[in-house]
């Protein structure tokens, strides 16, 4: 049997630092294990003691790239121990900040950190030398939903107007209005990209996954719903700690979660687009179709596809909520204070992102419960690799790590949420 | 959308990462002299946009070239490409270099980019910036200042 040793000291092109090693012998995989070495980060920690709050705020702190769905996450699980009702505006308000980081989000992802896989570029730079149109097209769309932000957050990146109750503040309907010409290019541009994108090749790979999303009866879900799954999960929020435990493994400094009795899973765009395809809107299905995507589509690499249909249904639903819009009458509701627990689930971009929160009759939280997407994603990457590898195994040494690199980038991995780069690692042995 | 912006001065950094913050004190001691400059973290796209419509654009950033600590560069971004690895003090991967050359690939740079760095030492988290950082933040404000009055 052959025996070779691949290492790639850097795999850039997502958010944080890890690493990846392979080991195979032959065209058998021994091992894979994703390393996550960027330091714990105790945000649970020093949330006890600090008042409900500043919650938002200070998740929000986790990540530069989706701190809505931490802001999101913290205010529902504190309104839901709070018996809060929100004004429906502040919801549709809610709806339409998460859309523009899933812009944002998700612009970044398919053109700057997934498509040069694709095409053959070491990164988004040399890609934008041979597609500029391409790189133009995504650096406006990523402009776009950071407009959303600024305009609903104060801010693009940390927005500091979200609060428990609702806004520190609300637009007026003519700064909502100013971005509906943005956003239809947006919703144009976004069909374009999975048309594009659709069009790249895929490697023919398919797993019997476990997809796990939030579940409303008549949205596509980004605030609230069930948790269900395509293998009978189907449980209020609160109910998350008895369906799914974290666990420590040697290799990484993110607990990796699991579902009781049934292991790995999968949150992200496949999940939520398998879970929830008869809600996206009539023009994301349509797209969806135009680009033959089956549903379910268990083929992780087409996930890039699948970000392109929700960057349609987020321009889609931004422009809906837009044209309905009427300012609440007040930007944030009373919250009472009494010792109480919430749970909440909200959808990052990346995926589910679980919060729990104990607070005390003064509203200091007690104790605080975070679960990211990418602890989430962490064994099944795992997993997809013990299966992936042996497809590509007799392939060059430089192939495989590529083909590597691609799979892991199919979950759009968070490393700094999940605990900053990735360093890969493949030794064969004869 | 802010029209065309004869000079624009952008210091980039991180205020708790020690040396790293030398951009960021450059643009707030400009300041501190009447002139306009601004505060970025210094992600690539966040730059890219930040120079949008601007003429004459000086970033000023921290940078491991290995020349002493508080030793000033400058690169002229339009003559020649810019050293990715010296920008490797960057918070973000895509940083201040990559954005100059997803600029150049876009011709989207301004028709004048000047770059200065201040050579740093050390980045540890919450510790304040070295005093030979310190005394090039001093110098190279006074320098950019000059140059403001002698080209307006």
């Amino acid at each position: 049997m052959t025996s070779k040793t691949i290492r790639v000291d850097y795999l850039a092109r997502v958010e944080g630092e890890g690493a990846l090693q392979v080991k195979l012998r032959g065209d058998r995989v021994e091992d894979v294990k994703l390393k996550i070495f960027e330091p714990p980060r105790m945000f649970e920690a020093f949330l006890r003691g600090r008042h409900f709050l500043e919650a938002p705020d200070i998740t929000a702190r986790i990540c530069g790239i989706c701190p809505i769905a931490y802001q999101m996450s913290a205010v529902h699980a504190m309104e839901r121990a709070l018996g809060v009702t929100v004004d429906p505006a502040i919801r549709l308000l809610r709806r339409l900040i998460y859309c523009g980081e899933w812009i944002e989000s998700h612009a970044l992802h398919v053109y700057m950190l997934h498509a040069p896989d694709f095409l053959g570029y070491q990164d988004a730079l040399e890609m934008a030398r041979d597609h500029k149109e391409a790189v133009e097209q995504a650096l406006r769309l990523k402009k776009i939903g950071n407009y959303l932000m600024i305009v609903l957050g104060g801010r693009e990146i940390h927005p500091i107007s979200v609060c428990v109750g609702g806004f520190y503040r609300v637009p007026p309907r003519s700064e909502l209005l100013a971005l509906v010409e943005d956003l239809k290019w947006a919703l144009d541009a976004s069909i374009a990209t999975a048309r594009l994108v659709n069009g790249f090749e895929f490697p023919d790979f398919e797993q019997d996954y476990e997809f796990v999303a939030l579940s409303h009866p008549d949205e596509y879900p980004f605030n609230e719903g069930r948790v269900v799954s395509n293998k009978g999960l189907d449980i209020d929020v609160s109910e998350f700690e008895e369906h799914f435990f974290e666990q420590h493994v040697r290799h990484s400094n993110a607990l990796q979660s699991q579902l009781r009795k049934r292991g790995s899973y999968l949150v992200g765009p496949l999940a939520r687009f398998n879970l929830n395809y008869a809600k996206l809107p009539e023009i994301a299905r349509q797209t969806a179709s135009d680009c033959k995507l089956a549903v379910p589509c268990l083929n992780p690499f087409r996930s890039i596809v699948v970000r392109a249909i929700e960057l349609v249904f987020s321009c889609e639903e931004a422009l809906r909520i837009i044209a309905e819009y009427e300012p609440p009458a007040a930007p944030r509701v009373e919250v009472p204070v009494r010792a109480a627990t919430g749970h909440a689930a909200t959808e990052a971009p990346r995926g589910l992102l679980y919060h729990r929160y104990q607070i005390d009759e003064r509203g200091l939280i007690r104790s605080a419960r975070i679960v990211p997407p990418t602890s989430q994603n962490q064994k099944r990457i795992e997993e997809d690799l013990w299966y992936f590898v042996p497809q590509i195994a007799t392939q060059p040494v430089e192939q495989i790590t590529l083909r590597c690199e691609q799979a892991v980038r199919n979950y759009d991995p968070c490393i700094s949420c999940a605990t900053h780069f990735l360093r890969l690692e493949i030794e064969r042995e004869p | 959308m802010p029209g065309p912006v004869r000079y624009l001065i952008i210091g980039c950094g991180n205020p708790d990462r020690g040396d790293d913050a030398a951009g960021l004190l450059v643009a707030r001691r400009l300041r501190s002299l009447g002139i306009e400059a601004l505060e970025r973290g210094g992600e690539g796209l966040d730059l890219l946009e930040s120079w949008s419509g601007a003429e004459s654009v000086i970033i000023v950033d921290a940078v491991i070239s290995g020349a002493s600590v508080g030793s000033i560069s400058v690169w002229d971004a339009q003559t020649a490409p810019v050293a990715r690895a010296v920008f490797r003090a960057s918070t973000h991967a895509f940083g201040v270099a990559e954005a100059v050359e997803l600029g150049r690939a876009l011709a989207q740079l301004p028709p004048s980019l000047r770059i200065y760095g201040i050579e740093a030492g050390q980045f540890e988290l919450g510790s304040p910036p070295s005093p030979e950082v310190l005394a090039a933040v001093e110098e190279l404000a006074r320098r950019i200042a000059e140059e403001l009055v002698v080209a307006t």
